[in-house]
């Protein structure tokens, strides 16, 4: 099992003269370095990207959050467990932003026992609801590693082949109480190609780095909330997917909304829903079957087709186009007097970026806006309508 | 009514495509100067309603757009919103000096893109992506400099003018504008003279802002001023014209049809209306189903009796 050589820990290697980054200038001032650390962090995200690998699109992820003793601790404010839950709120919504047609389940696991908090559902409002209410829940006895993985496995394993299958474990104990042996647990996981992640809260353990060795998945330890917030955001991005994953075709209906203000006679139309109960006037229509629905993306219950609109879909394409990192210039190189070509505002950084298609100039700001949200030069689409 | 100390800014992005407006012209002797000055009147209205109201004007043409109000050649840059007009001029009929200043700078900028543009091709379509990139840019860049300098949370939407129809290839840049604007909360309102444009009416309907299809084009103010010129908070006391059913069908990508119920390649996520073994954008191929193999039964031979 453990043929591979081990990353040598850190306090294995030599000194790390942390304190010689920092530079003052003439006046003594260390404004000007700490600006550059700010900048260089600014812009670490988006120098990371793909390239030309296939992204699992379609992703079926199960987050696990140690609910045990140790969650009561107070090194994140106001204590473990709530920071989580407020982390896992932004994640959910940020998550479902990203990866539009992808579902996401909860499970909890204290009292050496795992608890599905809510189902596999492609809608953030169930997940947001459960996490309002885990807020109260209290936080007694040990985590089971190996009863929340069993958990999750049983409904992972049952999807189709061409989805991403994966295990993000939120984990803050150094203990956890296992009814079997967790290895054959882990062999089963690799051999279902479900990959395990785990970011943990207190410090490494052994046991989880084995697991997200083998199933492909990644594990570090939080240093503070805005690291824990960070670690969590990297999930949200679709991974690269397994080399063996199958490709198919899944058939899907498209929906418009419609509008119930004009037509009467579907007042009386039930809904599929069992959890909300009511009439409502508006809804999305299955093409197939007519079934009414309130939400979308959704499964019908009638017919079993997908449902999704097409906002839905274009959603994603931003992750199979990625925009190309821009080229870092220094302000002294251009003509002076330059302008940002996006926000026409005047060029004040020492540091400007060029596309390297158009030759458009940004500022820090518009670059990094254009990277997280917009994902297209707004020069390039005015010079590729040209040819 | 909007508290005292908001800000509001309102970015208007106007499509100017010269050819489309020459037959316009021909057909009806509509100019592209009324409807310049039905937008001024707007963007002067806007301005009036509050001290702290701020305007951008965005020229849409279909290799570029720039920016016609405030121009980056005038006081250089942010000069036009801290409200140093050392050079303003003087317009001699008492209006507030900073419509008139407006209003003069359009009009120039105007003549300049005009003018100045090289022509390609002849194509009526326009590019309205590229103008909404910038302008969401613009409206970020004000957001952060407001923020800093005086404490105050800015909110904005963009109106968009459109004539001409619509450019297929901007689908995929024009879909990521408009998530970027619904991240920002920013919303896009639309104003049609010509013919119904799908894309605005889903950029519409995922914002939250409004979209109109103007029958008459001479009435161009007055369809401003009552639908476009009241901010998100005024809406809902208004009675304004009721929302579109919007087409959201996608179409396939083998024949261009709208499809209801389609394939879609898990890989790279295209759009088929019928089944077939390789994707023709990723080139995978993909596992047939096959329909599962039944045991025969034996059956028992009924025995007569």
């Amino acid at each position: 099992m453990d043929e591979e050589p081990e990353r040598a820990k850190r306090w294995e290697g030599g000194y790390e003269r942390t304190w010689e980054v920092l530079k003052e200038d003439e006046f003594g001032s260390l404004k000007a370095t700490v600006e550059e650390i700010l900048f260089q962090s600014k812009r670490k995200r988006a120098l990371e990207s793909h390239g030309q690998v296939r992204l699992g699109m379609m992703r079926h992820l199960y987050v696990v959050i140690d609910s045990s003793r140790t969650m009561e601790d107070m090194d994140l404010r106001p204590n473990r467990l709530k920071a989580t839950l407020k982390l896992m709120e932004a994640f959910v919504e940020e998550y479902f932003d990203q990866n539009p047609i992808s579902q996401v389940g909860l499970i909890t696991t204290k009292n050496k026992r795992a608890e599905k908090l809510t189902e596999l559902a492609g809608n953030p409002k169930k997940h947001l609801a459960a996490l309002k209410k885990a807020r109260d829940a209290a936080c007694v006895g040990e985590p089971s590693l190996y009863n929340s993985l069993n958990l999750a496995m049983q409904t992972l394993k049952h999807m189709p082949g061409h989805t991403s299958r994966e295990i993000v474990v939120i984990f803050s104990s150094l203990t956890t109480c296992d009814p079997a042996n967790i290895y054959e647990l882990i062999k089963t996981l690799k051999s279902l190609k479900i990959r395990v992640s785990v970011i943990g809260l207190s410090a490494e353990v052994r046991v989880c780095t084995v697991l997200t060795r083998e199933t492909g998945g990644t594990y570090h330890v939080c240093l503070d909330e805005s690291h824990f917030k960070e670690l969590l955001m990297f999930h949200v991005k679709p991974p690269p997917a397994n080399a063996q994953s199958e490709c198919s075709l899944i058939r899907m209906g498209r929906c418009a909304h419609v509008c119930f203000s004009q037509t009467l006679k579907h007042s009386q139309t039930h809904l599929d829903s069992t959890s909300e109960v009511g009439l409502s006037l508006g809804g999305y229509f299955c093409p197939q079957c007519h079934a009414k629905h309130t939400e979308l993306p959704v499964e019908c219950k009638i017919c079993g087709l997908t449902l999704v609109s097409a906002p839905h879909l274009a959603r994603s394409f931003h992750h199979l186009f990625p925009l190309e990192a821009f080229r870092e210039t220094p302000l002294e190189e251009l003509p002076a007097d330059r302008f940002c070509h996006a926000c026409q505002g005047k060029l004040k950084d020492k540091i400007v970026f060029t596309c390297p298609f158009c030759s458009g100039v940004f500022c820090t700001e518009c670059d990094l806006f254009i990277h997280d949200s917009l994902h297209c030069c707004p020069s390039c689409i005015n010079s590729q309508h040209s040819n | 009514m909007a508290s005292e100390d908001e800000l509001n800014l309102l970015v208007i992005v106007m499509d100017v495509n010269p050819i489309w407006w020459g037959q316009q012209a021909q057909r009806d002797m509509s100019e592209s100067t009324e409807c310049l000055d039905a937008v001024m009147v707007m963007g002067n209205s806007h301005m009036a309603m509050t001290t702290t109201n701020r305007l951008a004007v965005i020229s849409s043409h279909f290799q570029d757009s720039h920016f016609l109000y405030p121009c980056k050649n005038w006081t250089g840059g942010d000069g036009a919103w801290d409200g140093t007009m050392d050079e303003a001029p003087y317009c001699g009929d008492g209006k507030y000096e900073l419509l008139s200043v407006a209003n003069n700078v359009v009009a120039e900028e105007m003549k300049r893109v005009m003018s100045t543009t090289e022509m390609k091709g002849n194509s009526t379509d326009t590019l309205l992506a590229g103008s909404l990139a910038k302008a969401l840019c613009c409206i970020l860049l004000q957001k952060i400099v407001t923020f800093f300098s005086a404490g105050q949370e800015m909110k904005s939407r963009i109106l968009v003018i459109k004539t001409a129809e619509d450019c297929a290839r901007q689908y995929m840049n024009f879909m990521n504008v408009i998530f970027a604007a619904q991240k920002q909360n920013i919303l896009i309102d639309a104003c049609v003279l010509d013919s119904d444009s799908g894309l605005l009416q889903q950029a519409c309907d995922i914002t939250g802002g409004l979209y109109l299809k103007i029958p008459q084009k001479i009435a161009l103010a007055q369809y401003l001023l009552w639908v476009f010129l009241p901010d998100l908070e005024q809406r809902p006391q208004l009675v304004l014209p009721p929302p579109v059913h919007v087409d959201y069908r996608a179409a396939c990508f083998c024949h261009r049809n709208l499809i209801e119920i389609g394939y879609v390649c898990s890989v790279c996520l295209s759009i088929f209306c019928n089944f077939s073994p390789i994707c023709t954008t990723c080139e995978t191929a993909f596992k047939i189903q096959l329909p599962q193999m039944m045991k025969s039964k034996k059956k028992k031979l009924k025995q007569s009796i």
